[in-house]
């Protein structure tokens, strides 16, 4: 599914935020990326999401270099993949349901399925009795819930979370990564990067802790 | 039409919120949309007036006093032959006497001293409204005229047609250019506009460049709000015309509005200013 060859990225002379780093998730993994700050998690997060592009090495997910994509190309993949971050990125002037349903409506979707799909994903994620409110009406991890609402109602084959329980407490945290559990059971590929090791142990998956931009740990 | 839905949705939604800024664009292409019509409304008055004035302009052909039938004939034939008359007239030297009495009354019992009747006989020929821009033609009708035995001099107002033709040309030279740069105005202030409504989207776009949303549905609701600023402020700027105008014929009268070929085009054309300062924002996003 996601295979990094030998990738490095550097934004700034002999200054790497990624060095060298090799890595194979496969379809339907759930991996965490861990590891101090500045460590490459999210730049490596940014290369998959195909906001940048390695400096050297290869960056392939779904059989596609994300570096030879064609911005049209871009588009198309960045509809596969679903994205949640620690600031929750929600639009303030917009309530709950055009938040979610933002993402089927730029895509194209019909409305009466537009208005389907993201009551259904409101509804999983309990919210649904929320739908009319504004972001700012909700607490951090409702908000947080919002953003995994958002993730998934395309149905995306991967989801990236940044920090997405940075600016909650810890029982959130494990609601939070419940729900990341869940979407991963229905076969989506799930990477989330943090620094909670804490967090990781008590889910208890697979995780890669970076240094330096490089892979030191795997468990 | 789902694509239109959104895009036109958002930019009123967008509009709204930077309606301070939005007002001032609209306002200012109003402001250059109103100097186009009012430009067009002038052209379309003075082109009547002109052609009112050109239809009025006289050539007028002194006979000889000795001018025979034939040679009348010979003149008339002439003039016909050119196809630049509208109307002629014989006048006698009788007539030409009998008019300068009725035109001069103050002076008429001067003429009745004179031993013998002063004035030559004469045709007038009246132009076509058409040939007011046909100097040439004129020129060389008056030339052959003048050639002709029986005449003795002919007049017309070459000079006077000549500089009201030279002045329309001017006006419409300037006010041209002026359009011009409120035109450019206008499509800047909207691009201003624009630029700041993007600034104030950007977490939108953010989201939007995300999730794959196709260029069109990240750049659409941009164009959109241009054209939204763009017809409103030529609504603006028809109806600011169409009020003043008809306060001014009340007053004056015999004025003719635009067409509504001419209002067609100031609303299309205040569009396209507005999809023009759009669109130049639109393409930064990538």
């Amino acid at each position: 599914m996601i295979e990094a060859d030998r990738i490095s990225k550097s934004y700034g002379r002999g200054v790497y935020a990624l060095r060298d780093l090799s890595l194979t998730i496969n379809k339907g993994d759930f991996v965490f990326l861990t590891g101090p700050s500045g460590a490459g998690k999210s730049t490596l997060l940014r290369l998959l999401l195909r906001r940048d592009v390695p400096n050297e090495g290869q960056l392939i997910v779904g059989g596609r270099n994300l570096a030879d994509l064609k911005p049209r190309q871009v588009q198309a993949y960045r509809r596969s993949v679903g994205f949640v971050f620690q600031d929750f990125k929600l639009l303030q002037n917009k309530t709950i349901l055009e938040n979610v349903a933002l993402v089927p409506r730029v895509l194209g979707v019909a409305h009466s399925q537009q208005q389907r799909r993201t009551f259904q994903v409101l509804k999983w994620v309990g919210l649904q009795h929320r739908m009319m409110a504004y972001p700012m009406e909700l607490s951090g991890g409702e908000q947080q819930r919002v953003a995994i609402a958002r993730a998934i109602v395309n149905d995306p084959v991967i989801i990236l979370a940044d920090e997405p329980t940075g600016n909650l407490d810890p029982d959130l945290s494990l609601e939070i990564m419940n729900l990341f559990r869940e979407i991963n059971a229905r076969g989506t590929t799930v990477l989330v990067a943090t620094h909670d090791r804490e967090l990781i142990r008590r889910v208890g998956r697979r995780s890669l802790t970076l240094n330096h931009g490089q892979i030191v740990e795997v468990t | 039409m789902h694509a239109l839905k959104y895009f036109f949705s958002e930019a009123a939604a967008s509009l709204w919120r930077a309606r301070g800024g939005a007002l001032l664009a609209i306002l200012t292409i109003a402001v250059g949309l109103f100097a186009l019509g009012l430009f067009l409304l002038l052209n379309a008055n003075l082109q009547q007036v002109v052609s009112q004035w050109s239809e009025s302009a006289e050539l007028s052909v002194y006979l000889d006093d000795a001018a025979t039938a034939e040679q009348l004939e010979a003149i008339d034939g002439v003039a016909d032959r050119s196809q630049l008359t509208a109307h002629r007239q014989y006048l006698s030297k009788a007539q030409a006497l009998a008019r300068f009495r009725s035109d001069f009354p103050d002076l008429a019992g001067t003429a009745g001293t004179l031993d013998r009747n002063p004035f030559p006989a004469s045709f007038e020929l009246r132009l076509k409204a058409e040939t007011s821009e046909a100097t040439a033609a004129i020129d060389g009708l008056v030339t052959a005229l003048s050639g002709m035995p029986g005449v003795t001099d002919v007049r017309y107002d070459r000079e006077w047609l000549a500089r009201l033709n030279a002045i329309v040309r001017g006006a419409r030279i300037a006010g041209a250019l002026i359009v011009a740069m409120l035109a450019l105005a206008a499509a800047m202030t909207v691009a201003n506009v624009v630029t700041l409504a993007a600034a104030a989207r950007r977490d939108e776009i953010e989201i939007m460049q995300l999730v794959g949303a196709p260029f069109a549905y990240v750049r659409g609701p941009f164009v959109a709000e241009g054209i939204i600023q763009g017809g409103t402020g030529a609504v603006v700027a028809l109806l600011a015309l169409a009020g003043g105008f008809y306060a001014l014929r009340m007053r004056y009268g015999a004025l003719t509005f635009l067409p509504v070929s001419e209002m067609a085009v100031l609303l299309l054309g205040g569009m396209a200013l507005g999809c023009v300062g759009g669109y130049v924002v639109a393409r930064r996003v990538r």
